[in-house]
């Protein structure tokens, strides 16, 4: 079948349990995910990318014909295309696409219950605190662990609602008629080189239909989990609320932190039918050795409201602008989104609100902070197009540089046709004020604490966005990555 | 003078052929210095081997690429007539160019010329102040994405405005400087070089007209500002041009320390124009405010961009970009501002303000930032909106028929910007100008 | 001598009804006043009458001598002699008073006819005396960075100018301190005459202490359910509008 199937599957990575950290939280600590245990992959598509590891995956997958056809078209694609650093980072030249592995699994099926875990696995998400998490406020968890899910669970009340929570996997395979009305829609293989890398090697990720008017109360979590050095990540989202339907969806990461690059690429593609509304809420926390190149965009129908909460921490560079195409009349679209750049660290972000409809409106909030050599860009289209009337987009960016050399920039693009819409960008850039530091201190805060408090104040209108836990856990972060910044 | 033999593809050069660039040269008067004529060259060179912009080029984003030629136009040759003067008001001196020639002139009194005050053309500076002119001619390179247009100019630049005020001097009356496109299919290559020493201070007024509204003319212009150690110059330009013209005008300015420039472009005419702004903010104290307004019509575009580099510790710039958009009119503003790795206490300020008066009008905004150090104010700004329903009810409220208060309002959002001139002479004429314009 | 006549006036906006058939006649000469809790249709009234367009009439008719004005734009109704003085007046960047005010009065003159430049500034500065505007003013942008008081005098010097048939005045004491309301006062006191109508709306009593009015109106609910001389003034300010609540419900009941 693959002249892969029988390439001996490369050592696993090492032992790394220096770290001991109690009862770390769900994606927001960098350091509690910085640990790997020995796992033995059954299911290896080897080092590199070519036609062969294309039909490794589709075939261990079992996959429909048509799946594989879709796959090594966009594989053409993805060759066809030039790195976009035209406008881009160069950084992106450093991937080295031929040395990373694009397949590591244990097998296609998540268990349903903690207990049916491999235990090697299942370690990992105990430490990370995923069971935790369950019991206390969850709707349904997906625990992915490099390319598929380990563990999924939805709870019978809210599967009983008829809402579908499985992994793509399991998507394609049981509600293909769903699945493949939505699938590549929102985001055609080809809308940029790496929306064309994850149609050809995707794995994982969840596949959510909430029926008509069903309204989930408690979030559904996914998380997101690379284990192996070397290793890609490539899961694809789609998400669809029917009409009327709501549903908030919240997915948190981590990696440990290997000396070599890895990869995390997804696409994550919503729906909201007329009248639903759909939150999406990321916490983003890999390890700062990951390339994170995510392409994430929904459609808003008629009445329908998608939300982004975006939150930035971790990765090596991070390029993501959620977007939403406001296709029905009276359609919402918002982003919010918060990056935090460290040493070493590049946090590209923004959004893209495509007005398609009338009286549609769109509102972006965006807050970065730039610690030591950190980095963050913003980067935002809007695009209200002939024709259109009542359209509303209102867009703030505010950046806060801490060290002398911390860097920040903003690129957004607006594009606005006729007289009877608006829109409204502001920007600005500033820095913690020394007479606020020095007062803090004379009251007797260290100057870190004095600078946290600062830096949290900047964020607080947005981190009351998230889930208490998340929020909570932003906050503490926020003290870590402090620490060392004054001084 | 020895003629180069050039060969170039003709879709890289259009008009602008080999031969047509030797036929240049040799039309030159044969005192002008050799490393002038050598840069000359070099430039054509470039521009010929440079590609015509694209539509993946960052720097050309939402701009009409296909409309964009090089063909179909001429050199054109001596124009006698000099036509009356587009800003009525008094002036210090004079200098009226026909395609390019220098068709007319009113000389500085003889008090300023005895205070070392300069108004000449380049070719006559070329020679009689050689060491300025090298100095800051096209000193800066094209940063904004048009460095074949820009080589363009410098090839085929044959004459131009110098000028030139000395340490301590104050020109109270505003330099006139007229560029007229006489002819069917022009093509014009205006220059103004403007250099105020130390403590100097100067108003210039740029004019850029055509005979016909009907021409199809082409125009790469340039010019170059730089005031000195607390010098404070004030330019401002009226693009006028053809409104079947193709325009392409690039500003560079150089800001030392303490001084202050303050530039307006009016953009009215041509019916693709492009105009690329740059203010180098390279000294301490340095301030550029960086004002445009553009009256958009039917059918033309108004592609600005413009970049403020903050070089310095405590430099400010303070960009306001205000475009009123009629018919099927669009305006593209990208602006840029850079704030280099030392230059603390930066104050930079950029604004664009759209006016939407038709349902057929585009308007594209690329505000930009790129900020290097933290104790700074950056702040930018873009809005695009209609006229708002509250303020004209308002002024119908109070008897003023619709229409009326429309271009009330209108006026209003040109004010601002024309209101930043201390100048009030030339606050009014503009003014004037300006709607008369607008109410054609 | 004029009349204003609002009939059995309904008015929404968008798909809900805020005016619900009001009626009620002013004369030339005649000050009323509009009393009523907040959200009971006072402002939504003169915005109606002055025709903005997010206000649609469902139902009912405003007469300015006997013809209906509710077929005519804002700025005929203007012209008619209808001034609205605003809550919050628009803030007009770029257009000085002087500019807006000539284009105002030259507006109400006939095609051809030009403004007397000489005569509009003397009698411009004669009201600015009048209101203690200081006569910088005029070249300031219309309401742009004004306090609230000026803001509010600025509203008055317009109406002044103008001169208008009927002034609705549309919560003129709101965000005024003691010193500002009274100049308010005076302004509108020195126009009172057989040529103007007041209608005054206020959800304070002591706005009429300065401005006494001939008719005092209670509005609730879209609707004027009382009316009296000025000392209804005094009697709502003591017993408060609970006071009209509760005598509402008892007559209902």
């Amino acid at each position: 079948m693959s002249s892969l199937s029988d390439t001996p599957t490369l050592s696993p990575p090492t032992h790394d349990e220096a770290m001991t950290v109690e009862n770390p939280a769900v994606g927001i600590d960098q350091t509690a995910g910085n640990f790997s245990y020995k796992v033995d992959y059954a299911f290896d598509a080897g080092t590199g990318l070519s036609e062969d590891t294309i039909r490794y995956i589709s075939s261990v997958k079992k996959e429909a014909p048509w799946i594989l056809e879709f796959r090594l078209a966009a594989l053409k694609k993805f060759l066809a295309m030039p790195m976009p650093t035209h406008w881009a980072t160069k950084d992106l030249e450093n991937i080295d696409f031929q040395k990373i592995r694009y397949y590591l699994s244990q097998g296609q099926k998540p268990k349903r219950t903690w207990e049916e875990v491999p235990d090697d696995i299942k370690k990992t998400f105990e430490r990370l605190g995923i069971p935790e998490q369950e019991r206390k406020f969850l709707a349904g968890v997906e625990a992915q662990f490099d390319s598929e899910a380990a563990y999924s669970n939805i709870k019978d009340i809210v599967a009983k609602q008829g809402v579908i929570f499985v992994n793509s996997t399991e998507g394609l395979r049981e509600h293909p008629e769903i699945f493949k009305k939505f699938f590549g829609k929102v985001i055609p293989t080809g809308d940029n080189k790496f929306s064309a890398l994850n149609s050809a090697v995707f794995s994982g990720g969840s596949f959510i239909y909430v029926p008509k008017g069903v309204k989930v109360a408690q979030p559904l979590q996914a998380y997101f989990r690379i284990n192996a050095e070397n290793f890609g990540q490539f899961e694809r989202t789609l998400i669809i609320a029917d009409e009327g339907a709501e549903v908030t969806y919240m997915e948190g990461c981590t990696a440990p932190k290997f000396s070599t690059s890895t990869l995390h690429s997804a696409v994550v593609e919503l729906v909201a039918l007329k009248g639903a509304k759909i939150q999406y809420i990321t916490v983003q926390n890999w390890a700062n050795n990951v390339f994170n190149l995510v392409t994430k965009r929904g459609v808003a129908h008629e009445d329908a409201e998608i939300k982004w909460i975006d939150c930035n921490i971790g990765s090596r560079l991070t390029m993501k602008y959620p977007g939403v195409v406001l296709k029905g009349e009276r359609a919402r679209g918002e982003v919010i989104s918060i990056a935090l750049a460290n040493d070493g660290q590049h946090q590209d972000t923004g959004a893209k609100m495509i007005h398609a409809a009338n009286n549609t409106t769109s509102n972006i909030v965006a807050k970065s902070i730039s610690v030591g050599q950190g980095r963050s860009t913003y980067r935002g289209v809007v695009h209200i197009p002939k024709h259109l009337k009542g359209c509303k987009n209102n867009t703030e960016c505010d950046a806060l540089l801490i060290n002398t050399n911390s860097r920040t920039d903003t690129y957004p693009a607006i594009t606005v046709r006729g007289d009877k819409n608006s829109t409204q960008h502001e920007a600005s850039v500033s820095k913690v004020s020394e007479d606020m530091i020095f007062y803090m201190q004379q009251r007797g805060l260290t100057e870190a604490q004095a600078m946290s408090l600062a830096v949290n104040g900047f964020i607080n209108d947005l981190a009351r966005q998230f889930p208490m836990e998340y929020s909570v856990e932003l906050k503490r972060l926020i003290d870590l990555e402090m620490e060392g910044s004054v001084g | 003078m020895s003629v180069p033999t050039l060969t170039a593809p003709a879709n890289l050069v259009g008009s602008f052929t080999p031969d047509v660039f030797a036929a240049h040269l040799s039309s030159l008067p044969s005192s002008l210095p050799g490393w002038w004529l050598d840069r000359k060259r070099a430039a054509y060179a470039r521009f010929a081997s440079l590609p015509m912009p694209t539509r993946t080029d960052e720097m050309w984003r939402f701009s009409n690429i296909g409309t964009l030629t090089l063909d179909g136009f001429t050199l054109a040759g001596a124009a006698s007539s000099a036509p009356v003067a587009p800003i009525g008001i008094p002036k210090a001196a004079r200098l009226v160019f026909a395609n390019g020639r220098l068709v007319s002139r009113e000389l500085l009194s003889t008090d300023l010329v005895g205070r070392g005050v300069i108004v000449d053309t380049l070719q006559s500076a070329l020679v009689n102040h050689e060491s300025l002119v090298r100095e800051h001619l096209l000193a800066q390179p094209p940063k904004l994405g048009s460095p074949k247009f820009a080589a363009l100019h410098e090839a085929f630049l044959a004459d131009g405005a110098f000028i030139y005020v000395p340490r301590d001097v104050q020109v109270h009356l505003p330099i006139g400087v007229f560029s007229h496109a006489i002819g069917a299919t022009s093509a014009v290559f205006p220059h103004t070089l403007v250099v105020l020493a130390e403590n100097a201070r100067a108003t210039v007024i740029e004019y850029f007209g055509s005979d016909d509204d009907t021409s199809v003319q082409f125009a790469a212009g340039a010019n170059d500002l730089y005031a000195g150690h607390g010098a404070q110059l004030t330019y401002v330009g009226k693009q006028d041009w053809s409104h079947r013209a193709l325009s392409f005008q690039s500003n560079s300015t150089v800001v030392r320390r303490d001084a202050r420039v303050q530039s307006l472009n009016l953009h009215l005419g041509a019916r693709q124009a492009r105009h690329e702004s740059l203010s180098q903010l390279a000294a301490p104290g340095a301030f550029s405010e960086m004002l445009a307004l553009t009256v958009a019509e039917a059918g033309q575009e108004f592609d600005q961009r413009t970049l403020q580099v903050h070089q310095a510790p405590n430099t400010k710039s303070d960009l306001l970009y205000k475009n009123a958009l009629r018919g099927t009119a669009k305006t593209i503003f990208s602006g840029l501002i850079v704030v280099d790795p030392d230059a603390q206490k930066t104050d930079a300020y950029q604004s664009n303000r759209n006016l939407m008066l038709s349902d057929e009008a585009e308007a594209c905004s690329l505000p930009g930032l790129e900020i290097q150090a933290n104790d700074v104010r950056c702040t930018h700004g873009a809005t695009s909106s209609r006229i708002d329903p509250e303020q004209e009810f308002y002024l119908q409220s109070r008897g003023i028929a619709k229409e009326q208060a429309d271009e009330l309002l209108t006026f209003g959002f040109f004010e601002e910007v024309l209101a930043r001139l201390t100048n009030d002479d030339l606050h009014e004429a503009l003014r004037l100008l300006i709607q008369t314009k607008f109410k054609k | 001598m004029s009349q204003l006549e609002i009939k059995d006036l309904h008015v929404s906006i968008g798909e809900k009804p805020i005016v619900k058939g009001l009626t009620l006649t002013i004369h030339s000469g005649e000050v009323h006043a509009i009393m009523g809790p907040n959200g009971t249709g006072k402002s939504t009234l003169s915005k109606a009458i002055a025709g903005h367009p997010d206000y649609t009439i469902t139902s009912g008719e405003v007469l300015l001598d006997g013809a209906s004005i509710l077929g005519q734009e804002a700025d005929e109704r203007a012209r008619a002699g209808i001034f609205l003085a605003f809550q919050y007046p628009s803030e007009i960047p770029g257009v000085s008073i002087a500019n807006f005010l000539r284009a105002a009065q030259q507006a109400r003159m006939a095609e051809g006819e030009e403004l007397d430049a000489s005569a509009y500034y003397k009698r411009l500065y004669s009201r600015m005396d009048l209101l203690k505007i200081d006569r910088k003013f005029t070249s300031r942008s219309v309401n742009d960075g004004f306090s609230g008081g000026e803001k509010k005098r600025c509203e008055i010097l317009q109406m002044a100018m103008l001169e208008p048939k009927f002034a609705l005045m549309d919560e003129t004491d709101s965000g005024l301190d003691i010193d500002a309301l009274r100049i308010v006062a005076d302004g509108v006191n020195t126009m009172r005459g057989p040529n103007l109508g007041v209608l005054l709306i206020t959800h304070y009593q002591r706005l009429l202490d300065h401005i006494v009015p001939d008719h005092v109106h209670v509005m609730y609910d879209g609707r004027i359910v009382k009316s009296g001389d000025k000392s209804l003034a005094l009697e709502l300010e003591a017993k408060g509008y609970d006071w009209i609540k509760k005598e509402l419900a008892a007559s209902a009941a």
